[in-house]
């Protein structure tokens, strides 16, 4: 099995102001794949779609190497979910929340679950509804794993939550990633949290997907260049030129900013007559901006 | 020693932790026979993926930097010293470089910088 999840011409339009339409996804099997794109853009409408809880219009998509929605029952007892929204009855206790969610599962591990109670420091006869955000966020991602899940959807697992509890969140995820070669698909607006730990990126926008791939490639290719005597260059260029502005300060020369970059690109600007005057990287969030804004301008372009 | 991995950086994660262990060791800050933190260790305290691990220690086990014992874990190895030299050499020719590039951008030329270099090398001697 190399993909764990695949999305292939999936549409689905809910109603007039939003839709996913043609989105094709591929999530390979050990990765850690981060889902970024910014708010309403159909990141949250995606993993739902995963788990069964939209029916797509068109399209197939196949988890775990199983189809939904046919075999939903066999996928989601492999998939651990932690929703945009905790979906838990408020007047419930911490414990009995858990021991109501692990009666679904014939993989719930309870000894490990456990261990992670009192990892999280969780208190057992609390109500729900009292619960602090934190506590929330230990109790869903607990609940996740409490299955040992061969895939982890997590949709915005740390959102409002503080740095601390972040991080513990982030090592017992990475602990259990390393442990059971899970693959983690998961969405989240911190972007450098995700640089940290992620080698996949997909990026959405208004229900589309904008770019897939890599974390390295995302990081080498995406690149600010400072380019002395643009107008000589041909128009043959060997990379993908996104965007060109005026350098800040009105100092001479152009901003470009390409993707598909690789220093051997040098040569072009030489052989052009032009020159190259700086290389700047671009870190994960410059880079995610800069793909977006050129998406936007190419959609409206059309 | 871990504590200045840059995810910002466009040198891959596992890149800078290679180096910086082939640095480490060419300085003999690291000897022979000496244990790299596991894995798990080294991803939970750095919050990286632990493929990323993997990889680094992969490329540091290829060039004859450490050595993977199974189930015991990753050791350093007995590195030789002309290898210890050249990996010097190239980190502070790796240094120069990256020193050149920030003085070109800010317009510094090259004589006002090798003077620079000299006047702060004899200090420091002194």
């Amino acid at each position: 099995m190399s993909n764990s999840v695949e999305l292939q011409d999936v549409s689905y339009s809910p109603g007039k102001d939003f839709e996913i339409s043609g989105l094709t996804l591929t999530v390979p099997t050990g990765a850690v794949y981060g889902f970024l794109g910014p708010n309403g853009s159909g990141k949250t409408t995606t993993m739902r779609l995963m788990m069964g809880m939209h029916r797509a219009q068109q399209g197939e998509i196949v988890v775990l190497d199983r189809t939904v929605p046919k075999d939903l029952p066999d996928i989601l007892a492999r998939t651990g979910y932690v929703p945009e929204r905790p979906h838990l009855y408020q007047t419930m206790t911490v414990s009995e929340a858990v021991r109501h969610h692990g009666a679904f599962f014939s993989t719930w591990d309870e000894n490990w679950v456990d261990s992670l109670f009192d990892r999280f420091d969780l208190t057992p006869n609390r109500r729900i509804r009292r619960l602090s955000k934190g506590e929330l966020g230990k109790l869903m991602l607990l609940l996740a794993l409490g299955q040992r899940p061969e895939l982890l959807i997590l949709d915005e697992p740390t959102e409002g939550l503080d740095p601390v509890v972040r991080r513990e969140l982030m090592s017992v995820l990475l602990e259990y990633v390393n442990d059971q070669k899970a693959t983690v698909f998961i969405s989240s607006h911190l972007v450098h949290e995700l640089e940290r730990f992620c080698d996949w990126i997909g990026i959405m926008d208004h229900g589309r997907l904008v770019a897939e791939l890599p974390m390295e490639q995302f990081k080498n290719g995406i690149k600010r260049l400072r380019v002395m005597n643009p107008e000589l260059c041909s128009p043959d260029e060997p990379f993908e030129i996104l965007g060109r502005t005026s350098v800040n300060g009105g100092a001479p020369g152009e901003m470009w900013l390409v993707r598909g970059w690789n220093p051997a690109m040098t040569t072009y600007f030489e052989s052009n007559g032009a020159q190259l005057r700086e290389v700047v990287d671009l870190d994960l969030e410059d880079g995610f901006v800069a793909l977006l804004q050129a998406f936007r301008a190419e959609m409206e372009g059309r | 020693m871990f504590e200045h991995v840059d995810p910002r950086s466009p040198i891959p994660l596992y890149e800078q932790i290679a180096s910086r262990i082939r640095v480490a060791v060419a300085a003999e800050e690291l000897a022979a026979g000496q244990a790299l933190p596991s894995v798990r260790q080294l991803a939970t305290s750095l919050r990286i993926n632990p493929a990323t691990v993997v990889q680094a220690y992969r490329e540091l086990e290829a060039d004859g930097f450490v050595e993977r014992r199974h189930g015991a874990g990753t050791f350093i190895c007995d590195v030789p010293s002309e290898t210890k030299r050249r990996e010097r050499i190239r980190k502070a020719e790796a240094l120069v470089r990256n020193l050149m590039d920030e003085a070109g951008r800010l317009g510094v030329n090259g004589i006002d910088l090798q003077e620079a270099l000299d006047r702060q090398l004899s200090r420091r001697r002194k």
